[in-house]
């Protein structure tokens, strides 16, 4: 399928083309191959990364980890959903407000949501350590939770204003000349305009949560490892063929989550 | 549009689920039985853990971190309310000075007799264990590839040798490399001699550092393991525990027979606790003899802290405790620390 | 009326950064200007030693080192993503060569920087191919080095990189490229004089946010890197945790903060249209954005 689309494209391109095509299949190599031979490697019987035969003894080991290995696990998916939400609340909301009405503040709403993003990651986790240390908040769960809703409101607040920029705005002056009010305006009209907006930044901010590690580092506390930390904290002890093969099966499981959403993927890529 | 609404219907409501989950879980502090413990990764078996669990039916959340320097700067910060840590001696004595720490009600462990008189005797950093009780004592050694390096001296000197250049690794780790040069120097690991520190910095910068791969805390023991490395200093259960155990017969683990900065991990609770008796039981716990051999024949360490535990043990050990004889504990050197810092940057930031 | 109801929207992320982001910003600042604790924290008492402090040899050299890490693998990933983004612009399944794209760093990040171990290691995957194909007999060490810590920066900030070029070549009229050749410029002349002016913006935004988190790198110049790949991020992530130098932390924070915004000021203030461009990118490339995290 990719390669009927390359070639019907190329009738209408200029040479040259060609080999920004091989380029590009060269880099997805390059994107592929840590991938590629991790999932090689969680079916090495041994633990070096040398071949030493095939075997299903890692994933054995995966599915009666530790409990310490699946708490990180659902701490991790708990915490992406989770800020993710909250960010996408607040950030659409506030990309609503920035886009739709002109307000004296407004510029500044935008600049301070751009700035977050600017930060050395290391200078966000340690700065917000500092801070709910001196309010006093216990880590745990609860900061991580908000750590994360904090790192991805700038890439949700982009991502729907950007959307609802897009978007032609005398529909919504249309319903306002019907009598609509502001409530139905919302929900009825700009939040489904936004939507692919809004489901973009959500997936992207669970994304970045399900990354991120160097912030989490900072301010989790008691309870509140997550999966990065905790593959963090074991790689050094050998453990980590069992990561292969829950990497083998994370990468699987999102292809298999992803792949019905390519149809969501070409609203997002097709203008 | 239909479609996509719904999908984002449903991952709302996942989320709100996933919210509310995050949120009682954290506002629930109200639940009494659960031990919270930071320890270092790995450092107490799963089954020693469980089998705590399952007799004071209790839920102990296990929490880990991968330096001391990493732990204390989290609670330093506060909010984390752990009941059990488990530090090295020299931050002992920092967190007594601080204050962090919950006096030890020795009375409470039946198990506290078991304990090597020997080892409460270094326990300078908390003299009388009035706030620590001794977990574990050890130290980092080398570990050697025969089949890659035959002849060597069992001394820190290997690390100057030219013909292993670039096949060593030592660890990321100021107070314990800068005491490897130390003892080897023949000064003491707890020096604050200008001087010694400035002598011991240029021994590994100009000697030890051009033969080293690099300076590693966090993947040492996998790059032993693959053979990159065939020299590495750093802890025996780490290396082990890479190691495949068919090859285990071609590593030799020793502690340089100059001695080096040995460690004795302690437990301790912490102050605010809300479970403090059951942090008393789970100390008392750790050293009945038949769990502390467990513990100690899981990593293969010798049963230092523990005296009826030794004879229970049925593995093997990596080294013996007479081994670190030459050995000096790390102490908390105060505002000296700097000119480590200062020593310490030239080497890991120079090239 | 119609202006409280926008204020009244941006409301919660106004507070929400407020609170948990201006607040710990401004502790940032005020730590930079205190004395340190003996056992890490801060002491109640003014003092500049922070500041002072940031003239030391040591920093300086690997402020620069940064900086030159940072330059190198920010101009290879542009010159490698430039190509790929084109090659997505002009594809008919722009979707699935995204997709394929993005696919890879849905992955654990510290996964892939080991995986990368087992590929480049002495005993590794590469060296083992190199061994079979009798190419080498000893190992080569790829490992450890700079040029190893700026391959896996390429590697994991690419993907961030072509998806805003590609947003912007999406945007240009390909009908230029040909009246340049009509008009008897070569192929690289049309390139270089039609396409690159046309597409600055994502450029420019490319290269920030690949710029940007690469100079605060920590994980990968720690695993990958060797004995002179120590870089800024991990300066402070080591006065924060192991010299117990809280000030310091602050002081090499506040000042890569300020570099950093008054780079991307500099950059966004320059033309009033191209600012606008960065922000008001379509959706496909803010998804770029992401990487701009590590």
């Amino acid at each position: 399928m990719l390669r009927k689309g390359g070639i019907a494209a190329r009738k209408f391109m200029p040479a040259g083309s060609s080999l920004s095509n091989v380029i590009y299949w060269v880099v997805i190599g390059f994107l592929f191959l840590p991938l590629f031979v991790l999932v090689l490697y969680s079916f090495n019987s041994g633990r070096q990364t040398t071949w030493q035969g095939f075997s299903f003894v890692w994933y054995q080991k995966l599915v009666m980890a530790s409990p310490e290995l699946w708490r990180a696990f659902f701490n991790s998916i708990t915490i992406a959903f989770g800020s993710a939400l909250m960010s996408t609340a607040i950030g659409t909301l506030a990309a609503v407000g920035t886009t739709r009405y002109s307000f004296k503040l407004k510029n500044l709403v935008s600049t301070m949501s751009f700035v977050p993003m600017i930060l050395p990651e290391i200078v966000v986790g340690v700065s917000l350590l500092i801070f709910f240390a001196g309010v006093g908040l216990r880590l745990g769960l609860l900061t991580v939770w908000i750590a994360h809703t904090t790192f991805n409101l700038p890439f949700v607040y982009l991502l729907v204003s950007a959307r609802l920029e897009e978007s032609d705005p005398s529909i919504v002056e249309a319903a306002r000349d019907l009598g609509a009010n502001e409530m139905q305006i919302l929900f009825r009209i700009i939040l489904p305009m936004a939507l692919p907006g809004i489901l973009s930044a959500f997936l992207t901010a669970v994304t970045l949560s399900l990354e991120d590690f160097v912030i989490t580092f900072f301010v989790t506390g008691p309870g509140g490892t997550t999966l990065p930390l905790y593959i963090y904290s074991m790689i050094r002890f050998g453990v980590s063929p069992v990561i292969n093969a829950l990497s083998a099966v994370m990468v699987a499981g999102t292809v298999l989550l992803v792949y019905p959403m390519r149809n969501f993927l070409k609203v997002f890529a097709a203008r | 549009m239909v479609k996509l609404r719904k999908v984002l219907l449903n991952l709302s409501a996942f989320a709100l689920i996933c919210t509310l989950l995050v949120l009682s879980g954290c506002g629930g502090g109200g639940q009494s039985k659960t031990l919270y413990i930071f320890n270092w990764t790995y450092y107490t078996p799963d089954s020693v853990i469980q089998k705590f669990e399952k007799e004071y039916d209790v839920k102990v959340v296990y929490d880990t971190f991968a330096s001391n320097e990493e732990m204390f700067a989290k609670l330093k910060a506060g909010g984390a309310n752990y009941d059990i840590i488990f530090p090295s001696g020299d931050y002992v004595s920092i967190m007594i000075k601080e204050g962090m720490l919950e006096k030890i009600d020795k009375s409470k462990l039946k198990n506290f007799a078991n304990i090597d008189p020997q080892v409460l005797e270094l326990c300078d950093f908390d003299p009388g264990n009035q706030y620590s009780v001794p977990y574990y004592m050890g130290a980092a050694g080398v570990a050697v590839n025969k089949t890659k390096v035959q002849t060597y001296d069992r001394s820190w000197s290997i690390f100057a040798r030219k013909d292993l250049g670039n096949h060593m690794i030592m660890l990321d780790d100021m107070r314990e490399v800068m005491g490897d040069a130390l003892k080897y120097l023949g000064y003491s690991v707890n020096t604050t001699d200008q001087k010694q520190i400035d002598e011991a910095r240029d021994l590994i910068n100009n000697v030890w550092k051009p033969n080293l791969l690099k300076f590693d805390a966090e993947a040492f023991a996998k790059s032993f393991a693959s053979g990159e490395v065939w020299v590495a200093q750093g802890y025996a259960e780490s290396i082990f525990a890479e190691v495949d155990k068919a090859n285990w017969n071609t590593v030799d683990f020793f502690i340089p027979k100059e001695g080096g900065p040995s460690y004795v991990d302690s437990m301790v609770i912490l102050k605010g606790s809300k479970n403090k008796d059951l942090a008393l039981k789970f100390i008392d716990f750790i050293h009945r003899p038949e769990i502390y051999a467990e513990f100690c024949d899981y990593f293969g360490f010798p049963a230092t802290a523990n005296v009826p535990a030794r004879a229970l043990k049925k593995g093997e050990s990596w080294y013996r405790p007479e081994d670190l004889l030459n050995c000096e504990l790390k102490e908390d050197v105060g505002a000296d620390l700097e000119k480590y810092n200062a020593a310490w940057q030239t080497i890991r930031v120079g090239k | 009326m119609k202006k409280q109801v926008g204020l009244l929207y941006s409301l919660p992320q106004i507070l929400w950064l407020l609170v948990f982001f201006a607040a710990p910003l401004c502790i940032i600042i005020v730590y930079s200007f205190l004395k340190k604790g003996l056992y890490g924290g801060v002491e109640p008492q003014f003092s500049l030693e922070a500041y002072t402090a940031l003239a030391n040899p040591n920093i300086l050299l690997v402020t620069w080192r940064t900086l030159k890490i940072s330059i190198i693998a920010t101009a290879l990933t542009l010159l490698i993503a430039l190509p790929c983004g084109y090659s997505i612009a002009r594809s008919k399944n722009q979707a699935a060569r995204l997709f394929l794209v993005i696919v890879p760093f849905w992955t654990n990040f510290l996964v892939r920087i080991y995986a990368w171990i087992a590929i480049l290691g002495n005993e590794g995957f590469l060296n083992d191919i190199l061994r079979a194909l009798h190419l080498t007999t000893e190992s080569v060490q790829f490992l450890y080095n700079q040029t190893a810590v700026i391959l896996v920066l390429v590697y994991m900030y690419l993907p961030y990189a072509i998806l805003p070029l590609f947003s912007t070549i999406d945007k240009f009229d390909f009908t230029l490229l040909d009246a340049a050749r009509d008009l008897g410029a070569s192929r690289f002349q049309s390139y270089v004089r039609v396409l690159l002016p046309n597409i600055k913006s994502g450029l420019m935004t490319a290269g920030l946010f690949t710029f940007v988190p690469i100079f605060g790198a920590y994980a990968v110049p720690l695993l990958i890197g060797g004995k002179d790949s120590y870089m800024l991020g991990n300066i402070i992530a080591d006065q924060l945790t192991k010299t117990r130098n809280w000030p310091l932390a602050s002081s090499i924070s506040m000042t890569v903060t300020i570099l950093t915004t008054g780079l991307v000021f500099l950059i966004a203030m320059r033309k009033p249209r191209e600012q606008k461009q960065v922000f008001d990118a379509d959706p496909a490339f803010l998804q770029a954005v992401p990487a701009g995290k590590r």
